[in-house]
């Protein structure tokens, strides 16, 4: 069975990945982040496969320790983040994601390599949607405030404040949460 | 959708922390902006445009990956200050993380083009460490202008000199490190050649480990290095932070030695040759407009930018200029500041200059045996369309395909014979 090293600073990531790989039966054999890699560190997980980001800085200083290691047997390193299937196989085959090892082949590869790669853009999919979340909350709240400021300085209803700043978001080309925070801000000027 | 679009979408997806959405919007708006741009222009204009350059580029954009560093600048002015659309392409800058990337990238295809080491680009020619591709350098983008900094702890020893270091390393017996870029690149073999041409072994006396450019001062400062070869400007930086001094200049190793290509895959060069040439002319426009002292300020603070180099314009600043400190007290200009044209000799692809990257990983181990020097040279380095390219821009091509320079420890390299010069190093692997 293929020992996996796993190298990430993106710790619930990595985390995530290890289970993911370890129900589908493979051995995870450690975790490390960049700080800690060294030769020693690579030598002593006697990993065949490490899995990287493709993005990670520390890229580099995994190439010198493999290349330049007399015992170390060169690992695979598969390339994370990397959402589709189709540039995935092209990276395959322009041989980018093969350090390869003499003794692994490219299609024994390919499990470890699905399961990686979905767990990669699965994640990256997550963080983009709790992103997307936050600001928008961040902009109701905005809104919320704004519209209060307009209820109270005027004596609009809550219907009327909104609709005013939704027309001047409208008339000024700029989202109703911009709006919101031009009035927050003029409010703040005059108090 | 065409092919540039859909090249430039799937380089967005592989990106983690950002929001692919707001990445593609504004991708897709560059290119949208793009041929806005050009359908302003005239017609007129535009034919003139491309008649300068022969023939009408096969592609429209051009993805080109750089790393922070100074020496990224011709790229990237290339880009900025819009050179690439007087040759009817557009530049699309992808700033990346490593050099592993970029020589991935490279080989995948996601990037036509890339600022890159001299030597990585020989390495992936003969599958060092990895896939072997075939590989182009169009032309050398600069000379000059990396360093050798020292730890101040070095200092505290009494060490400021490469002969204080080779009595230290003799006589107090620890773990010396010492940290280069790429193990195939240039910063590599600008260390082992000056701890060599100091007595020391790079490979059996001392620790070389590799690590990211902007990464180096930080890895001194907590005391994981003695030392490091790296590109400008964080030999400065360290200097500026007072955490390291320079023991060396690039410079002072090899007076105008080659440094970084603009490389590509063959594959591109064949397929895209009028792309290749457009390419080539907007970027040694970028590089005269560079080497204009006048201007270096401006380059400086164009490039000192977030999205570039992300540091102090002072830092990049006074080395680009040739304004030298070693953080020992000494100070000067330098003659032989970092240079991206010279008038072509900076550019033109010398055989002799690409030959000497194999001559050194033969020396070091990194090739087992030795390689057809010459032919390997002639495959890579685009001479033919270099040619093309500098006399459309009027930029001097020399007559000799080689150069003759003397190194730091008195040798000669004049690319003559390269199997005996890489055999003829006392201190090898």
């Amino acid at each position: 069975m293929k020992r996996i090293l796993i190298i990430d600073d993106v710790r619930d990531r990595a985390a995530w990945l290890k289970a993911s790989l370890e129900l589908a039966e493979f051995d995870v054999v450690g975790v490390l982040s960049w700080e800690q890699v060294d030769e020693r560190a690579i030598q002593a997980a006697s990993a065949d496969v490490i899995i990287v980001d493709a993005n990670a800085p520390g890229r580099d200083t995994l190439e010198q320790i493999s290349l330049m290691s007399s015992t170390l047997e060169k690992p695979v390193v598969v390339l994370g983040a990397q959402t589709d299937t189709r540039s995935i196989q092209e990276s395959m085959r322009a041989g980018v994601s093969a350090y390869v090892a003499h003794t692994i082949q490219g299609e024994d590869m390919s499990g470890i390599i699905h399961v990686a790669a979905a767990r990669f853009a699965e994640h990256k999919r997550l963080r983009d949607e709790l992103k997307e979340a936050k600001s928008q909350l961040v902009e109701r709240k905005l809104v919320d405030r704004a519209k209060g400021m307009l209820m109270d300085d005027h004596g609009y209803s809550e219907a009327e404040a909104y609709k005013r700043m939704r027309n001047m978001a409208m008339a000024k080309g700029k989202r109703i949460a911009e709006i919101a925070e031009a009035i927050i801000f003029a409010k703040e000027l005059s108090a | 959708m065409d092919k540039s679009k859909q090249e430039i979408i799937i380089a967005s997806s592989h990106e983690p922390e950002q929001n692919s959405r707001r990445e593609f919007m504004k991708q897709t708006g560059a290119i949208l902006g793009a041929a806005g741009i050009m359908a302003m222009v005239p017609m007129g204009t535009r034919a003139a445009a491309w008649a300068a350059g022969s023939d009408a580029p096969e592609l429209k954009v051009v993805n080109v990956g750089f790393i922070p560093l100074t020496d990224c600048a011709s790229v990237v002015i290339a880009s900025v200050m819009k050179f690439d659309e007087k040759y009817g392409i557009k530049i699309n800058l992808s700033k990346e993380a490593s050099w592993a990337a970029v020589r991935d990238k490279l080989v995948n295809g996601e990037l036509h083009a890339a600022h890159v080491l001299y030597g990585l680009i020989y390495g992936v020619q003969l599958g060092i460490g990895g896939q072997k591709k075939d590989m182009s350098v169009l032309m050398t983008l600069s000379n000059n202008g990396q360093g050798i900094t020292l730890s101040n702890q070095l200092k505290d020893k009494g060490v400021t000199t490469g002969e204080a270091l080779k009595k230290l390393v003799d006589s107090e017996k620890r773990d010396y490190t010492f940290a280069q870029t790429f193990p195939t690149g240039t910063h590599a073999m600008w260390l082992y050649y000056w701890l060599a041409s100091h007595g020391i072994n790079p490979l059996s006396d001392v620790k070389t480990i590799t690590v990211p450019p902007p990464q180096m001062v930080a890895n001194m400062r907590v005391g994981n290095m003695d030392g490091f070869c790296v590109g400008e400007p964080w030999n400065n930086r360290a200097i500026y932070d007072k955490i390291g001094f320079s023991a060396a200049t690039s410079q002072d190793i090899w007076k105008d030695h080659p440094e970084k290509v603009l490389g590509s895959t063959a594959e591109f060069t064949q397929k895209y040759p009028n792309t290749a040439r457009a390419l080539m002319m907007a970027v040694l426009e970028a590089s005269k407009y560079i080497d204009d002292m006048a201007n270096r300020r401006k380059v400086a603070e164009i490039i000192a930018d977030k999205s570039y180099v992300n540091c102090p314009v002072e830092v990049i600043d006074q080395r680009l200029e040739g304004k030298y400190e070693d953080g020992l007290g000494k100070k000067w200009n330098d003659p032989n500041y970092m240079k991206f044209c010279n008038d072509g000799a900076v550019n033109f692809p010398y055989l002799s200059d690409g030959m000497w990257f194999l001559t050194q990983h033969k020396r070091w181990g990194l090739l087992k045996e030795d390689p057809d020097y010459l032919g390997v040279a002639k495959k890579i380095n685009q001479i033919e369309l270099y040619k093309q390219a500098a006399s459309q821009v009027k930029v001097s091509i020399p007559k000799d395909v080689m150069r003759t320079s003397k190194l730091i420890d008195g040798t000669v390299w004049d690319g003559k014979d390269p199997k005996k010069y890489a055999a003829s190093f006392k201190i090898k692997a």
